[in-house]
């Protein structure tokens, strides 16, 4: 993990201000959120798009490479792993087929329990997060 | 040395010594009266002449960005443009200037719109005034050569990393031909030297950030920074002045002064103006007046010490303004003026101008009548248009 800054006078300060790469690190977000993303592990695919897409670090994998959980510390609650996930796309077009006129996307598909049983990454309120998923 | 002389407009002169610089990299948007310099320029690229890598880009507001991003991962970086233009680039000059990146812009000075008007005035580097950048006026297409040349240092030196504006004059110097006198390649590219930036963004080797997040805690402390290279620029504006004088023959200052040693009188101004109001002078000393001109280069930094210690021993003091601040009062070049004055505490009888605005001409019996007026000068003369239809 990088070092915080030590700037102690305006004479400690780098030449236009350049730090050491990685201090967002020391930077937590995920007080942002206004809702949570849920990791199902038994619908994950292990594709890495979820990975590829978080604009944050806040998808943890191991080294060996497999994701696992995430780390809320760094996780604004945007629903890009939710919305890139293709198991969110494979769930919605399956349930499509039954009802054409079926509105569902990867923000509020927790809504419906056929959805929430099949996706990978659900994104849910805050409240249900702390309720049934034990996330603060 | 040997030395070519040229006839060279103002724009022809600039770019001439951006072919010489050689940079790296350049972004950059066309724009009238500025657009002749990046044009030229790109058939020097075309041509094979530089080995600079051109990024054409669709606004002066992307023009900065990428000069931004390019003198960021270290590489040595120009631009030109004027009025609109660098009012479009106006937000990110500030970060430039933050980031301590050395950028040479080459502005022409045109009027801000409105009402649109694409002739001379100062109000597009004025209204930049306050964003970090070093800011020299050229007199002339020699002016222009020699400063852009000097400006490469200036930015660049360690104790500055201050971004670097030279302008001349709309039309009256970008379009008019002049005598030139340029020097041999060989000869400015040992002058400007290899660039060695203090960061690069693109060292993967050793990865940092630039343009972190700052708030309460160092924002004041960033600034104060800034004006300590501020600071530094007046002593390394002149050591390079002065090395640029022993190595081409022609030795810059902050200020021009034309027939100051005895003057009673003294015109200031900055720019073209001054080749006007120097042909003015020599016929008021025919007519026996004691008048000198004090020629401004360097606006940022502002040479205080050297303008009052100039205009402390005249008896009345004109300062022509070619930019509006608008605040009723004296224009940005004489309120400037006026605070060196009173940190110096002299209180000598001033008349300020505005003049030129939108590239209204100012003719030699227009400095004359300053000049005339100024024997009944007063302290506290309120500011008067010159020039004007009334």
């Amino acid at each position: 993990m990088s070092k915080k800054p030590e700037i102690k006078t305006w004479k400690d300060i780098n030449t236009g201000g350049w730090i050491e790469s990685g201090t967002s690190e020391h930077f937590k977000t995920g007080d942002w959120r206004s809702k949570v993303p849920i990791w199902q592990e038994k619908n994950c695919i292990q594709c890495m798009q979820c990975f590829a897409f978080c604009p944050d670090d806040a998808i943890k994998v191991t080294a060996e490479g497999k994701r696992t959980g995430y780390d809320y510390g760094f996780c604004k609650g945007c629903g890009i792993c939710a919305e890139e996930c293709p198991i969110t796309a494979k769930t919605i077009k399956e349930l499509q087929k039954k009802g054409p006129n079926v509105k569902i996307d990867a923000w509020d598909g927790a809504k419906n329990p056929e959805y929430a049983e099949k996706a990978a990454i659900l994104m849910v309120s805050i409240k249900e997060a702390k309720e049934k998923h034990n996330i603060k | 040395m040997e030395k070519t002389i040229l006839a060279r407009t103002g724009n022809e002169a600039m770019a001439e010594a951006m072919r010489q610089i050689n940079p790296d990299v350049c972004a950059a948007y066309p724009i009238t009266p500025a657009t002749e310099i990046m044009q030229i320029f790109s058939g020097f690229v075309s041509d094979g002449l530089v080995k600079t890598k051109l990024i054409t880009v669709e606004s002066e507001h992307s023009a900065m960005s990428a000069c931004l991003g390019s003198a960021a991962a270290g590489a040595r970086t120009m631009t030109a443009t004027s009025s609109q233009g660098l009012a479009l680039m106006h937000e990110i000059l500030f970060i430039v200037s933050a980031l301590r990146l050395p950028i040479v812009l080459a502005d022409v000075n045109r009027a801000l719109s409105g009402p649109i008007n694409i002739h001379c005035d100062h109000s597009d580097t004025m209204a930049e005034r306050d964003t970090g950048w070093i800011q020299i006026y050229a007199e002339n297409s020699q002016e222009a050569y020699d400063l852009l040349i000097q400006a490469v240092r200036i930015g660049e030196h360690r104790d500055v990393l201050l971004p670097v504006c030279v302008s001349t004059d709309g039309f009256i110097i970008s379009h008019g031909m002049e005598r030139l006198e340029t020097y041999p390649d060989a000869e400015v590219q040992k002058f400007v030297g290899e660039y060695k930036p203090v960061y690069n963004i693109l060292d993967v080797d050793n990865p940092i950030t630039v343009g972190s997040l700052v708030l309460t805690d160092y924002y004041l402390e960033h600034k104060r920074a800034q004006h300590e290279a501020m600071k530094n620029s007046l002593r390394v504006m002149s050591e390079v002045f002065s090395e640029f004088g022993k190595t081409f023959g022609r030795t810059y200052d902050f200020c021009e002064k034309y027939r100051c040693d005895d003057a009673e009188y003294i015109l200031v101004c900055l720019s073209s103006t001054a080749g006007t109001a120097k042909a003015a002078i020599e016929e008021l000393r025919n007519q026996g007046m004691k008048a000198g001109l004090l020629k401004i280069r360097a606006f940022r930094p502002f040479p205080a010490e050297q303008i009052t210690n100039t205009l402390k021993n005249a008896k009345a003091i004109a300062v022509l303004d070619r930019s509006e601040s608008l605040s009723t009062r004296s224009g940005p070049v004489a309120t400037e003026i006026k605070a060196a004055l009173y940190d110096a505490c002299v209180n000598k009888p001033m008349q300020t101008y505005i003049y030129g605005l939108g590239g209204r001409e100012i003719y030699i019996e227009d400095i004359k009548k300053v000049f005339n007026n100024l024997k009944d000068a007063k302290c506290g003369g309120q500011v008067e248009y010159l020039g004007v239809k009334e």
